[in-house]
């Protein structure tokens, strides 16, 4: 297991998860989302064969307002 | 309708509107509207939809943010915005670096489908003043990514010289600060953007309160305005959003009529030959 930072929050995931199987692992729900590791986007295209690591701070965003 | 052969339109007396041909174009769309609205601070997301459909507008900000992994809410808010058939402007707001701009706008452009971007780099937390070198090392970046950028920035010349030497072709800069409503603080300083940039599209950004605030900066020349809380935090939106639109399309018109030049001293609008109870003979 490795721990990581999902949105600022600790979260305990399996080893070598690909971002794909993150985000199913972490039962994310919300359409329409875009994800960052350690502050660099990820597109889709490179889900799978992009491997999160322990103490990555990954950051999972979808729309909301805004001015 | 009737036409009258020396004017170059035609006078509708049942609207009194000319019909003249208002559309323009910004980053390769052309509209009709002169507004551009913001999707937050609404009572409710109905008052929000109801808002945007009255003030006309074809282009509203939205933006991005961490949700609960089994929160859908978000989705009720993407399907309005979507529902409403208008172009989207994600902006990067909540930024402090180029490289959390550049990341955040990566991140809309895939979510949102459009390669249009409010740059928007905040370096100062009292006053939310964009961060002016953060902001130009951003959208050089974004620029070379194929970006269409709108960089929030301030009333700053020098600033605005080095977004466009980038390749912006959109400025906007800030009326006043963020959500303060107190309107054009500089004009001086919008004046001189607009006079140095004539080719560039310039949308006056943050600080309107009032709709004669966006009249004003319209009558500058200014190719449009962008506001959020003016409307949703007036005591009745819907209404405000429909000030707006008509204040936005009067300040316009104004500028394309062409403003007086401003007098030092007063002169009567009234035909002086002909004055009435004067006499010659009384002197």
């Amino acid at each position: 297991m490795i721990k990581v930072s999902v949105n600022g929050e600790v979260k305990e995931l399996e080893n070598d998860l690909n971002v794909s199987e993150m985000i199913e692992a972490l039962e994310y729900k919300v359409k329409g989302f875009a994800v960052a590791v350690n502050t660099t986007f990820v597109p889709i295209a490179k889900y799978s064969e992009t491997i999160i690591k322990e103490g990555d701070e990954i950051d999972i965003l979808a729309p909301v307002q805004g001015g | 309708m009737r036409s009258i052969s020396w004017l170059p339109y035609k006078v509708d007396k049942m609207t009194k509107h000319l019909e003249t041909d208002n559309t323009w174009e910004i980053g390769g769309k052309r509209l009709s509207s002169r507004l551009l609205i913001g999707s937050a601070l609404y009572p409710s997301p109905a008052n929000m939809e109801d808002a945007i459909k009255i003030s006309g507008s074809q282009i509203v900000t939205v933006s991005l943010r961490r949700q609960a992994a089994g929160d859908n809410s978000g989705n009720a808010f993407w399907d309005i915005i979507k529902s409403l058939g208008i172009e989207v402007l994600p902006n990067t707001a909540g930024s402090h670096s180029a490289k959390e701009a550049i990341t955040t706008a990566q991140m809309a452009r895939e979510v949102f489908g459009t390669n249009w971007v409010k740059l928007e780099v905040i370096g100062d937390q009292y006053n939310l003043q964009p961060d002016p070198f953060e902001t130009v090392k951003a959208a050089e970046v974004l620029i070379k990514e194929g970006f269409e950028v709108f960089p929030y920035t301030t009333d700053d010349l020098v600033v605005a010289k080095r977004l466009a030497d980038l390749g912006c072709k959109i400025i906007m800069p800030w009326g006043s600060m963020i959500g303060s409503g107190k309107g054009l603080m500089n004009p001086d300083n919008l004046i001189a953007i607009r006079k140095q940039f004539p080719d560039l599209k310039l949308v006056v950004d943050a600080g309107i309160g009032k709709p004669s605030h966006a009249t004003q900066a319209m009558e500058l020349g200014y190719d449009a305005v962008l506001l959020n809380s003016a409307i949703a935090l007036a005591q009745d939106p819907v209404k405000m959003a429909d000030a707006f639109r008509v204040a936005v399309e009067a300040g316009r018109l104004g500028y394309e009529a062409g403003v007086m030049k401003e007098r030092e001293f007063a002169s009567p609008s009234t035909p002086t030959v002909g004055t009435p109870f004067w006499h010659q003979f009384k002197e």
